[in-house]
C-alpha cells in the first residue's frame, strides 16, 4: 500500500473529530470598516497605515512621479523593473534609458532599485498585492534594497477579506492564473536579535508607494 | 531529533540557573505576550474573541473533514503544477527530498523556517548526503551556526542576548565587534545573499494549504522565505497533514490571527500564496515545486481525544503566555516544541513513555488556552494525558500515600479536626518549614500561617 494511501486509510477509519462545532453564523472581517468608504477615505487609510509601517507613500501627478523615482534612483545606473505595460506610470521606462538607466536581468541580486506596478492593495492594513506574471517579475519586490511600487487609487479594496471576495467571484486569478501573490505589508524586517525591530533583514528595507493622482 | 523530554527537571533546572537565558525568555516572551493582546483586542474584547472563535472553527471544520480535504488539495495542487508526495514519518520524508535533491543534481540547499523540518532532522540527512545547507532566518542561522535547535515556535533564538547572539557571529564567522543590533543584521544580510543566490534548491514549511485553490501558504517578516521559494530551481514544502485549510476565506482569517497572537502585527510583512512553479512567460520562479505531506505521528492522533492539537496554527502564543515556559525556556521541553503545546504534543508524538515529565510542566493556569488563536484547550489535554501516566502505571508511592492520608483525615470529622489541631501544633514547632520532602514546597516559599481557630470553631462558638 502507498504512503498516500496508509495515510489517507488512517484517517478515514478514525472516528470524525469535532462533528459537534456549529458553524459561524456571522462571518466578521479581521478590522471593522465600513464597506461604504469613498476612495478618498480608503486611499488616506491606507496612506495611514502604510505609513505606520514606515512604507513611504506619495501622492503625486505624473511629472512629479517620474521626478520623485529619479530621486530614489540616486547614483544608481541600472534597476530592476517590471514591464512597462504592468507600472501605470506611462513613459516610465523611456524616461530611464534617456538618464542613462538601464532595466537589469530580474534576477541580479546586486541591483539597489526596484520599481514595479502592484495588482492591488489593501486600506485595513496597508498591505500591497504583487502577483507574478511576465513582466511581473517576483524579484523586483524582494531582491533589491529600496521597492518603489508604482499604483492607482482605483486600484485599492478595503481589506482582505474584500479582496477576497472579488477574486472568488472572479475565480481566484490570483491563486491558479498566476505562480505567486504576495502580500507586502511594510518593509523587510526581523526582531530575532532581543527583540529590537530591525528593517531590511533580508528583502528591501525601504519601501515607496507612489499613488498616482 | 533526539528526544530528552524524560530530562525535564534537570534541563529546566540548569534553565532556572542561567542568568542570560532568564534575562533573554523573560523579556522575548512578556513583549510578546503585551503585543498580543493589544493587536487581538484592538478593536474591541468581543470582536477580537468572536474572530478567535472564527479562526477556531476554521481549523476544526478543516480536521473534521480531513481526509476529503487532503485529496481535494492533492488535485487542486496537482493542476497548479505542484508535485505531491506522502511520507508516513521522518526517514520516508528524508529519503523523498534526498532522491528529489539527486534527481534534480543539488549541492546547496537554503532552508526557512520550518518546526516539522526539525521533528524529521531533514538537515542532518542532507548533511549525511553531501549536502550544503543553510538555514535562512536570522534566528535559525544564529542557532545552526551555534549548533543548537530552536527554542521557540516563531523566535527560536529567543533564549539568547544580543551580547551573547555577537560573539557567536564573531567566533563563527568573524564578524568585527559591535553591540548594534543592526550591524549585526546588515552583517548577516551580507552573509546570506551569495547563499541566496547561488542556492540551487529551497526547503520551506507550509503554514497552510488551501485545499479549494492547490496554494501553498507562508508567512514571514524577513523575506528569506521568498528568496528561498523564489530564486533556486527547485522548491520542497514539507507540509503536516494538519495544515490543509478548505477555502481562500479562511486563509484570511487565519493568516491574520497568526500574526496577531504572534508578534502582535495586523499582517506579516510577507504573507505569501504559492500556486505552484513558475508558469511558461515568467523568467523567475522555481521550475520544479514539491509539497510532501508528512504525516509522522499525526494520523495517531488524529484518531484519539487529542485530535484537537492539530488545530495548532504555531504561533507561539502559549509559549509566551506560560509561567513554565517563561522560567525554563524552549530546550528544557527536550525535543522540536516547547511550552504548553509541546508538552501536550511531544507526548503524543514520541511516545507518553518518552516524554512522562512534560504533562506536569504546567500550574494549569490557563492562561494558554486563553490566548491560543484557535483556543486549544491545552489545560484538559495536560490533565488528560497525567490521567493516561496513571493508567500506564505511573504512580508515587509518596503521592498515593499522602493522598490515601487525606482520604481518611477528610471522612470523619473527628480525624478532620484532630488534623487542624495538629497542624497546627506541627507549625508551632516548625515555623514556616516543612519537614522531609514537603520541604521541596518551602524551599523558596513560606508556608501560609494558619488562622489561630478554625472556621468549625468559630461557628461553634457564635452558635453558644
Amino acid at each position: 500500500m502507498s504512503s498516500r494511501d496508509k495515510i489517507l486509510g488512517k484517517l478515514r477509519s478514525a472516528q470524525k473529530p469535532f462533528t459537534e462545532v456549529a458553524p459561524i453564523e456571522e462571518r466578521r472581517h479581521m478590522v471593522p470598516m465600513s464597506p461604504e468608504l469613498t476612495q478618498d477615505e480608503l486611499l488616506q487609510r491606507f496612506t495611514e497605515e502604510a505609513s505606520a509601517l514606515s512604507c513611504y507613500v506619495y501622492h503625486l501627478n505624473k511629472n512629479d512621479a517620474f521626478e520623485q523615482i529619479m530621486d530614489l534612483i540616486g547614483d544608481n545606473k541600472s534597476v530592476l523593473s517590471w514591464a512597462q505595460d504592468y507600472i501605470p506610470l506611462d513613459g516610465l521606462h523611456d524616461k530611464l534609458s534617456d538618464a542613462g538607466i538601464s532595466i537589469a536581468d530580474p534576477k541580479d541580486g546586486n541591483v539597489l532599485v526596484g520599481i514595479s506596478g502592484v495588482s492591488s492593495a489593501l486600506a485595513a492594513t496597508g498591505s500591497l498585492v504583487m502577483s507574478s506574471g511576465a513582466g511581473q517579475y517576483r524579484t523586483t519586490s524582494l531582491l533589491p534594497d529600496r521597492h518603489i511600487a508604482v499604483m492607482t487609487p482605483d486600484q485599492l479594496y478595503v481589506d482582505f477579506e474584500t479582496w477576497q471576495q472579488a477574486q472568488q467571484a472572479e475565480g481566484y486569478p490570483a491563486f491558479t492564473k498566476s505562480s505567486n501573490t504576495t502580500l507586502i505589508t511594510g518593509p523587510s524586517k526581523t526582531a530575532d536579535i532581543a527583540q529590537e525591530l530591525i528593517k531590511g533583514a533580508h528583502g528591501p528595507r525601504e519601501v515607496h508607494i507612489i499613488v498616482l493622482k | 531529533m533526539q528526544v530528552q523530554s524524560n530530562d525535564f527537571i534537570a534541563l529546566a533546572d540548569i534553565a532556572i540557573h542561567n542568568p542570560d537565558l532568564q534575562q533573554a525568555v523573560g523579556m522575548g516572551t512578556r513583549t510578546a505576550y503585551t503585543k498580543r493582546a493589544k493587536s487581538m483586542f484592538a478593536h474591541g474584547d468581543e470582536h477580537g474573541e468572536a474572530l478567535r472563535q472564527q479562526a477556531a472553527e476554521a481549523k476544526r471544520r478543516a480536521l473534521r473533514n480531513l481526509p476529503d480535504l487532503l485529496e481535494t488539495a492533492e488535485t487542486n495542487l496537482t493542476k497548479n503544477g505542484f508535485k505531491v508526495e506522502w511520507a508516513v514519518d521522518a526517514t520516508e520524508a528524508n529519503n523523498l527530498v534526498l532522491e528529489i535533491a539527486k534527481r534534480h543534481g543539488i549541492k546547496s540547499v537554503t532552508k526557512s523556517k520550518s518546526m516539522l523540518s526539525e521533528e524529521l532532522g531533514v538537515n542532518h540527512a542532507m548533511e549525511k548526503a553531501g549536502l550544503r545547507v543553510v538555514e535562512t532566518d536570522l534566528g535559525e542561522y544564529i542557532i545552526q551556526l551555534n549548533d543548537e535547535p530552536p527554542s521557540h515556535i516563531v523566535a527560536p533564538v529567543i533564549h539568547k542576548t544580543k551580547p551573547e547572539i555577537r560573539d557567536i557571529f564573531m567566533r563563527e564567522l568573524g564578524m568585527e565587534y559591535t553591540d548594534d543590533a543592526g550591524e549585526m543584521v546588515a552583517f548577516a544580510r551580507k552573509m546570506l545573499r551569495d547563499d541566496f543566490l547561488n542556492a540551487d534548491m529551497g526547503i520551506s514549511g507550509g503554514n497552510f494549504i488551501i485545499a479549494e485553490t492547490g496554494s501553498l501558504g507562508l508567512v514571514m517578516n524577513e523575506g528569506n522565505g521568498r528568496m528561498c521559494t523564489t530564486v533556486p530551481k527547485v522548491h520542497i514544502a514539507l507540509v503536516g497533514i494538519e495544515k490543509v485549510i478548505e477555502s481562500v476565506e479562511d486563509y484570511t482569517t487565519l493568516t491574520q490571527v497568526l500574526p496577531r497572537s504572534g508578534t502582535g502585527q495586523n499582517l506579516t510583512v510577507y504573507t505569501n500564496i504559492i500556486n505552484g512553479p513558475s508558469r511558461e512567460d515568467e523568467v523567475d520562479g522555481p521550475e520544479h515545486v514539491y509539497v510532501i505531506f508528512v504525516d509522522n505521528g499525526r494520523t495517531d492522533v488524529y484518531a484519539t481525544n487529542y485530535a484537537e492539537a492539530l488545530a495548532c496554527i504555531r504561533c507561539g502564543a502559549c509559549q509566551n503566555a506560560c509561567p513554565v515556559y517563561r522560567s525554563t525556556g524552549g530546550h528544557a521541553y527536550g525535543w522540536v516544541y516547547g511550552g504548553p503545546i509541546g508538552a501536550v504534543l511531544t507526548p503524543l508524538y514520541v511516545g507518553l513513555e518518552n516524554a512522562a515529565p512534560l504533562p506536569h510542566a504546567s500550574s494549569l493556569c490557563g492562561s494558554c488556552k486563553e490566548v491560543c488563536p484557535v483556543d486549544i484547550d491545552l489545560p484538559r489535554m495536560l490533565l488528560d494525558l497525567r490521567w493516561d501516566l496513571v493508567q500506564e502505571g505511573e504512580s508515587k508511592f509518596g503521592w498515593d500515600m499522602g493522598m490515601k492520608m487525606w482520604a481518611v483525615g477528610m471522612t470523619s470529622p473527628a480525624r478532620y479536626n484532630f488534623g487542624g489541631v495538629a497542624a497546627r501544633a506541627g507549625q508551632f514547632v516548625m515555623g514556616d518549614y516543612m519537614p522531609g520532602v514537603l520541604g521541596n514546597w518551602t524551599k523558596y516559599r513560606d508556608f501560609p500561617e494558619f488562622a489561630p481557630k478554625s472556621f468549625h470553631q468559630l461557628w461553634k462558638e457564635r452558635n453558644k
